[in-house]
């Protein structure tokens, strides 16, 4: 037997393998197989695919295979080439020139990559071409109009690059297109009311670029979208009232500076699924049609200057599940049709002028995650019925003229990760069931009028990260079992008139960097062990018989070692 | 992204202003029942809390069609 097989030459095409091999890097354990000396059947070699009985390469699939380098000018030499894949790698340099001679090619996928420079404008020659993503990259330069000149291409992905200059108007003018992705790159100019003559385009999506301009009057006409993604650029002007013919699921207008108010036809559009129309400057009233949205998931008004009551109606969003409208000037009560929302994960109403009790009904939000009414007049104690909501992570009600006792329930609602009742009217005592919160990390009921001591229980919040009980009237001793709280960094219980020594035990907590007990009446030595010598004179002044390292205490400063 | 879905039948139309989910009619070939869907469409990388845009989708046991 030979021990070498008599070698006839590879044609053109192995060559040509042979030479992307030679400009990728990372190869080694990757491409193995090709490998011209011990077997010249390039079709065999990965990611290789021939046609049938002949020698010639259909595809080149070498995708998440971690390769760096170049790809090489050779590619061009695969005449009878179909689809290149080669996302996910780690491929630099240039799109090679020469990518345009592979006629036959109907899918490029470069996504994925750090791939550099402009877009070779010679893609314009793959007239087969179906598919271009290019997303995922660093390329410059601009869009090239050419690109118009393919007359197959469904999909154009270049999301995610650094792209500038205008959107071709050319683009527009195709009736093939059906994904236009161009999301975080750096486009100027406006939105052309071309744009609709995408009549094949589901899916169109600028989001994250500078365009400018209004959104064009006949945006109505582009009935085949079915997402369409203009948020964060510099749209201004106001929202066509002609958006009420749109089709579309998805509308994200959100991060530009839209003015005038929300159009009342919006609330015509139930195809809508998701509705973002947050971050802009519109004015006025949310209108109480939007409640006839009743297939609607997602509804973001929130960052805008909205005046007005939340509208009743929006309990008949059955599918609802994020609702914010935060940070508005809405006024009036909380309706207490918002009960009827079964679905609602979210409820954001903080920095807003809204007035009167929470209505008991909330607690009929038994999907309820997080909930928000930060920073509004709100007014009297807290229902009950919240226990109720077992799904719920994040309550905040600070900021607002809240009264009464703390309900010892809310130590049922187990999952809490943050409970924030501060800065409101809260009396008498801390509820020890509070300490049963075992996922808690933010515990914050600073600024109320809460009496009694610090329950010993609070040693039990295992995860807590801040508890903040200042500008109360606390009194009793700080508990030895806040020794046991192992993740807290912040511990803060100024302002109270808490008495007794700080317990040493408070030196085992190796995580606390921020401790303030300032203003209480609090006596004995300052603890002198491990994190205590980073803490300050500011974290104990204003106990006027606790002895410390600073000028004025009872017994110091304290003489150098 | 730019998924492709088989399409059975005429795309929708617009009639006049507003809009409704698909009726799904007829859009799933010979599979049945065949009911609208909200679908994420990922749009590739995006921030953690971001969400993805949805679409309609007609759905057929575990397929999904244009609608």
């Amino acid at each position: 037997a030979l021990l070498c097989p008599i070698a006839s030459p590879l044609n053109d095409e192995g060559k040509a393998l042979m030479s992307i091999k030679a400009s990728f890097s990372n190869v080694v354990n990757v491409l193995l197989d090709w490998d011209d000396v011990h077997n010249q059947d390039f079709c065999s070699w990965r990611g290789v695919f021939c046609y049938n009985a002949s020698l010639s390469v259909l595809t080149l699939n070498l995708s998440n295979l971690n390769l760096g380098g170049e790809i090489s000018p050779a590619i061009g030499d695969l005449r009878n080439l179909q689809y290149i894949d080669l996302q996910g790698n780690k491929l630099t340099g240039q799109i090679p020139d020469e990518i345009g001679n592979c006629a036959s090619l109907v899918h490029l996928d470069l996504s994925d990559n750090l791939l550099f420079g402009d877009i070779p404008f010679s893609i314009s020659k793959l007239k087969q071409l179906e598919l271009l993503n290019l997303k995922n990259n660093q390329l410059t330069g601009p869009i090239p109009s050419t690109l118009t000149q393919i007359p197959n291409l469904k999909t154009l992905d270049l999301a995610r690059n650094q792209i500038t200059g205008e959107i071709p108007r050319l683009l527009y003018w195709n009736e093939v297109l059906q994904y236009l992705g161009l999301r975080g790159n750096s486009l100027t100019g406006t939105l052309s009311p071309d744009v609709c003559q995408l009549t094949g385009l589901w899916y169109f999506d600028v989001r994250g670029n500078n365009l400018t301009g209004t959104i064009p009057e006949s945006i109505g006409n582009c009935t085949s979208f079915e997402i369409l993604d203009i948020s964060y650029n510099q749209i201004t002007g106001e929202i066509p009232y002609n958006i009420g013919f749109l089709q579309v699921a998805t509308l994200s207008l959100q991060g530009n500076r839209l003015t005038g108010q929300i159009p009342e036809v919006i609330g015509l559009m139930q195809a809508l699924a998701v509705l973002d129309l947050s971050e802009n400057e519109l004015v006025g009233p949310i209108p109480p049609i939007l409640g006839n949205l009743s297939y609607t998931g997602k509804l973001y008004l929130h960052g805008n200057k909205l005046t007005g009551p939340v509208p009743p109606e929006l309990g008949n969003m059955s599918k609802l599940s994020y609702l914010q409208l935060n940070d508005n000037k809405l006024v009036g009560q909380i309706p207490s049709e918002l009960g009827k929302l079964e679905q609602l994960f979210e409820l954001n109403l903080a920095n807003n002028e809204l007035e009167g009790p929470i209505p008991p009904n909330i607690s009929f939000c038994v999907a309820l995650n997080q909930f928000n009414v930060h920073g509004n007049r709100l007014n009297g104690s807290i229902p009950l019925g919240l226990r109720n909501l077992d799904s719920l992570t994040y309550l905040n009600l600070s900021a607002n003229s809240f009264k009464g006792r703390i309900p010892l329930e809310l130590g049922h609602i187990i999952n809490l990760d943050t409970l924030d009742l501060s800065r409101n009217n809260f009396s008498g005592p801390v509820p020890a069931s509070i300490g049963d919160l075992e996922h808690l990390l933010t515990l914050n009921l600073s600024g109320n009028h809460l009496d009694g001591s610090l329950p010993a229980g609070f040693g039990n919040l295992r995860s807590i990260l801040i508890i903040d009980m200042s500008m109360n009237n606390l009194s009793g001793s700080i508990p030895p079992e806040f020794g046991q709280l192992q993740n807290i960094f912040s511990l803060i219980l100024n302002n109270n008139k808490l008495h007794g020594k700080i317990p040493d035990e408070l030196t085992n907590c190796f995580s606390l960097a921020t401790l303030n007990v300032s203003y209480n009446n609090l006596s004995g030595a300052v603890p002198l062990m491990r994190n205590f010598s980073r803490f300050l004179p500011d974290s104990f002044i204003g106990n006027p018989l606790l002895c410390g390292n600073w000028l004025g205490s009872i017994c110091g400063p304290y003489m150098a070692k | 992204s730019g998924a492709v879905f088989e399409r059975f039948g005429r795309s929708r139309r617009a009639l006049g202003l507003g809009s409704s989910p698909p009726t799904c009619r007829s859009k799933c070939g010979m599979c049945l029942p065949c009911k609208p869907v909200h679908v994420p469409i990922h749009p590739g990388l995006s921030t953690p809390l971001e969400y993805y845009p949805e679409a309609w989708r007609c759905q057929c046991r575990k397929k999904l069609f244009m609608p």
